[in-house]
């Protein structure tokens, strides 16, 4: 059989990372909760919210009270339609997993029904909603978790996230000569199937445009 | 001696792909490295904005022509998270089975790819050989060789067709045989040993603060995997044990160690694979027809307001991450946003920081040894 993580440790770690969050923050109005996912397997995860100004705190307090030792994807949203405070999003997901270096010649076998405490593997969401306007800002997590660094450089070149603080920011998918504000995933930016439903609605595709046809894009 | 910089692609037999790593050289000795990407942005996370659910699968396939069937397998999962579907167990371990199969063969490619830059040109086509069988494997699920579209929210499109458990068992009782082939080519040859051994360490907590992960970590002595660490289709019904390598060194572990912990992966698969169609819920000779509740559940096909989807996977190459956010009713079947995590992306750049103090001709040794792949890299 293969080693994995049962349900009841995924349970626990997921209540006492929030305790233990809840500990710490809920004064400073971070929320902390359980959240199951709803697909595959049905495991907790921890979903955070918090202003941008908390998240760099917050970051450190993951990294090194709660052993979250891996970044792995950082997420920009744009809501051009959203609310004052939630014009646009950020969304980290961040990793626990146990890893530790090794002596040479030695390897560290972990069988997953065995981790307790802060060894067992757990996924963190965290949420940023920023408030609507033409330049969100979240500051950097470079120096918290390496792998945060392309990460953030994505983010800002996709969706024109501004990551303050962030040290040797370039274009990394786009083109290194793209207009400066050209950010491909703000939802101003249609490509031509765009709210169509092409597939029902004109099987041959004669009807299909861009909506900035005739215009520089 | 002066220092100076030399581009190293787009067109190079090193990068596996297109993209340029920027060295500058002192001498011989690489003193500082810089990494472009980009080049094959296809803008898919834009795209998958103006599909259907089901549609965004074959794009999906396309994000790494390599390993296709475990791209659809993370996007699926992270569907079904979204639209809350069900899958039948049956699916379930004709998926595991897909993936592990995609697996080999994309360990296969790897080593082929690695092989001529070593200096080993045998590998290549020894490598392509032993692909072949699981490809013809995966043709007959998804009907073609590389993009299947085979995945389905809920399920799979077409259950294993009759003989097939019986072909891919006498397949890899066939590999076996062929992985202790290459290691009598590989292990003994002075070549092999001088060009990885010593080469480009990296170890376990650098690897994953900078983000890389799969058996790249593997190599670096620890067995975290997340087949077992976020625990997903029937991987804990199966008999497996995580691949692992001791490292070499303190510095962590050097080419040659995770040279050898994708060939134990690829002795892991093959068990996997003779334990899951013996387990296979339904029998492994029977067939069910398309659409049938053994195989494929229907799922929703609008997600509620305010839903997300987040599957954590086990790629080829490392933990791959889908997320989505659902629309509501304003955006009917389409997603509002697809976000993808691609090992490589994060990898690339990692690994030209790490050949800073090594010498030129190490540069192919060690960027092989990761196995890159530029179509998931830029999406």
């Amino acid at each position: 059989m293969g080693t994995t993580i049962t349900k009841e440790q995924n349970t626990e770690a997921a209540n006492a990372a929030v305790e233990n969050l809840t500990a710490r923050f809920s004064d400073a109005g971070v929320t902390s909760e359980v959240v199951a996912h709803t697909g595959g397997k049905k495991y907790d995860f921890v979903r955070i919210t918090c202003k941008p100004e908390q998240w760099v705190a917050v970051a450190k307090h993951l990294r090194h009270e709660l052993g979250v030792n891996h970044c792995a994807m950082i997420t920009g949203t744009h809501f051009p339609e959203g609310s004052a405070e939630r014009g646009w999003e950020v969304a980290y997901h961040l990793h626990r997993w146990p890893i530790m270096n090794v002596k040479p010649h030695t390897m560290m076998v972990h069988e997953g029904e065995k981790l307790a405490g802060d060894l067992i593997p757990m996924e963190f969401e965290v949420f940023i909603p920023l408030p609507a306007g033409d330049s969100p800002s979240v500051p950097s997590i470079q120096d918290i978790w390496e792998g945060a660094d392309w990460n953030e450089k994505e983010t800002w070149d996709l969706v024109g996230i501004d990551f303050s603080g962030h040290v040797n920011m370039h274009r990394v998918l786009n083109p290194h000569d793209s207009p400066a504000g050209f950010h491909p995933l703000q939802k101003q930016h249609k490509i031509r199937y765009h709210d169509f439903n092409e597939m029902y609605d004109d099987p041959q595709g004669y009807a299909r445009k861009p909506v900035d046809e005739g215009r520089v894009k | 001696m002066a220092e100076m910089w030399i581009t190293m692609g787009p067109q190079h037999p090193m990068t596996h792909g297109l993209w340029t790593l920027r060295v500058k050289v002192d001498g011989e000795t690489v003193t500082d490295t810089e990494a472009e990407l980009g080049y094959i942005h296809r803008g898919v996370e834009k795209i998958c904005e103006a599909r259907d659910f089901t549609q965004i699968t074959p794009y999906c396939d396309r994000l790494c022509y390599v390993s296709a069937m475990t791209w659809s397998h993370s996007y699926v999962m992270a569907a079904e998270d979204l639209l809350e579907a069900e899958v039948p167990e049956r699916a379930e371990y004709i998926r595991l089975m897909a993936a592990e199969l995609q697996r080999l063969a994309s360990h296969l490619m790897w080593l082929g790819a690695f092989g001529p830059d070593i200096g080993n040109l045998t590998l290549m086509t020894w490598c392509l050989r032993d692909r072949e069988m699981f490809l013809d494997l995966l043709q007959e699920l998804g009907g073609s060789r590389m993009h299947y579209n085979y995945q389905r929210i809920g399920g799979v499109k077409r259950d294993i067709p009759i003989g097939w458990a019986d072909r891919m068992k006498a397949k890899i009782k066939l590999f076996e045989h062929r992985i202790n082939e290459y290691e009598m080519l590989l292990d003994e040859s002075t070549i092999w040993l001088v060009r990885l051994q010593g080469v480009g360490y990296a170890t376990a907590e650098d690897q994953i603060n900078a983000g890389v992960t799969g058996p790249n970590i593997r190599a670096a002595g620890v067995n975290t995997d997340a087949r077992w660490t976020n625990p997903y289709s029937v991987y804990d019904q199966v008999d497996w044990e995580p691949a692992v390598e001791k490292p070499t060194s303190v510095k962590g572990a050097d080419c040659y160690d995770r040279y050898r912990v994708r060939m134990e992966e690829m002795r892991q698969s093959c068990k996997m694979l003779l334990d899951a169609i013996e387990k296979i819920p339904g029998g492994s000779n029977t067939h069910y027809q398309p659409e049938d509740e053994m195989i494929l559940t229907k799922a929703p096909s609008r997600a509620p307001e305010g839903a997300t989807g987040f599957s954590t996977y086990e790629c080829t190459r490392g933990v791959s991450n889908f997320y989505l956010q659902g629309g509501g009713e304003g955006r009917g079947k389409h997603p509002y946003r697809v976000s993808i995590r691609s090992p490589m992306f994060i990898t690339i750049p990692y690994v030209a920081k790490t050949m800073i103090g090594y010498k030129v001709a190490d540069i192919p040794a060690i960027m092989g040894s990761f196995d890159p792949c530029i179509g998931e890299t830029d999406r």
